[in-house]
């Protein structure tokens, strides 16, 4: 599992998290970053709006595709939203995504020095995760 | 498959062809799949009774709907080329309930075609739809204009019957 960058974007778009780990995406700036967490979350709005179908409900963007990566988005109910980028054709994305929400809420929000819509600073979850994502690392 | 509708914007962003094809579940009495053409021409006439249409289940009219098509695959566009250098592009994205294709030309024409989410990716159809329909049948056009503000030009009727047969070898 070839696994690039992890970003948690909390309800308002904001880039609360971001982690890279294995190289494959261009090295961006912490700004661009951010820029590109406030893009996706407008876009992520209107996808939901130009969907075709009668299906009330409609979710957003779930998964992007171009040549060098695949990108998949699980938004919360409570409206946090990860991304987790991968290799292109990389299978079993969700079952990623749902983990990396587990260790979130058992390692961020289980956390009481945590503050809601925060930046994530947790050493837990960054030890879990890397653990998770880069096993042989 | 299905295919909703398809989209083609010029080099100055701005949607020069609409093509909106509704499911035949949706409508009362459906004589074929490929009802209800759109094309960009005539949207603005159509617009507001798409709109009225309940079968059609779109809030948005087809023109604003390409508005927001538009600044959804620019958005993603940019922030694909950000992330993974020039040379990469933006090939679809899924939804719950649609896939989108994108095409981009090296001379920044941009083909969106809306699917099912079962569908494959489709950007070899999108360069089909480029080379073997709109290369012949609007650009070597002698009574085309070169920019086609309004959709001027592309709409004509070998255009539209090769995009009704394409699409219907490729549902």
């Amino acid at each position: 599992m070839v696994v690039y960058a992890v970003l948690i974007l909390n309800k308002a778009g904001g880039l609360i998290y971001q982690r890279d780990f294995n190289p494959g995406l261009q090295k961006i700036s912490a700004n661009d970053y951010l820029i590109i967490a406030g893009t996706f979350h407008g876009v992520h709005a209107i996808t939901s709006q130009i969907s075709p179908t009668n299906d009330t409900g409609s979710s957003g963007l779930e998964v992007l595709e171009s040549e060098h990566f695949v990108m998949r988005c699980f938004q919360t109910l409570t409206g946090i939203k990860f991304l987790i980028f991968a290799e292109p054709r990389q299978p079993n994305l969700d079952v990623v995504v749902r983990r990396v929400y587990e260790l979130y809420a058992d390692y961020v929000m289980k956390n009481p020095f945590y503050q809601i819509e925060m930046p994530i600073r947790s050493e837990g979850f960054d030890r879990h995760l890397a653990a998770y994502i880069k096993p042989q690392a | 498959m299905v295919v909703y509708s398809f989209f083609i914007f010029d080099r100055h962003c701005e949607c020069i062809y609409i093509r909106q094809w509704l499911e035949s579940t949706s409508t009362p009495a459906p004589a074929q799949p490929l009802s209800r053409p759109v094309t960009a021409s005539s949207a603005t006439t159509t617009a507001t009774s798409t709109a009225e249409k309940p079968t059609s289940g779109n809030k948005l009219s087809m023109a604003e709907q390409a508005k927001l098509v538009f600044g959804v695959i620019f958005s993603l566009r940019n922030m694909v080329k950000k992330l993974c250098g020039p040379d990469d592009s933006f090939l679809c994205f899924r939804t719950g309930h649609y896939k989108l294709h994108y095409y981009e030309t090296i001379t920044s024409l941009r083909f969106v075609m809306l699917t099912d989410i079962r569908t494959e990716n489709l950007k070899l159809s999108l360069h089909q739809i480029y080379v073997n329909l709109y290369v012949e049948y609007v650009v070597k056009n002698p009574l085309s204009p070169v920019e086609h503000a309004g959709g001027e030009g592309v709409n004509n009727e070998m255009f539209e019957l090769g995009i009704d047969g394409f699409v219907r070898t490729i549902q």
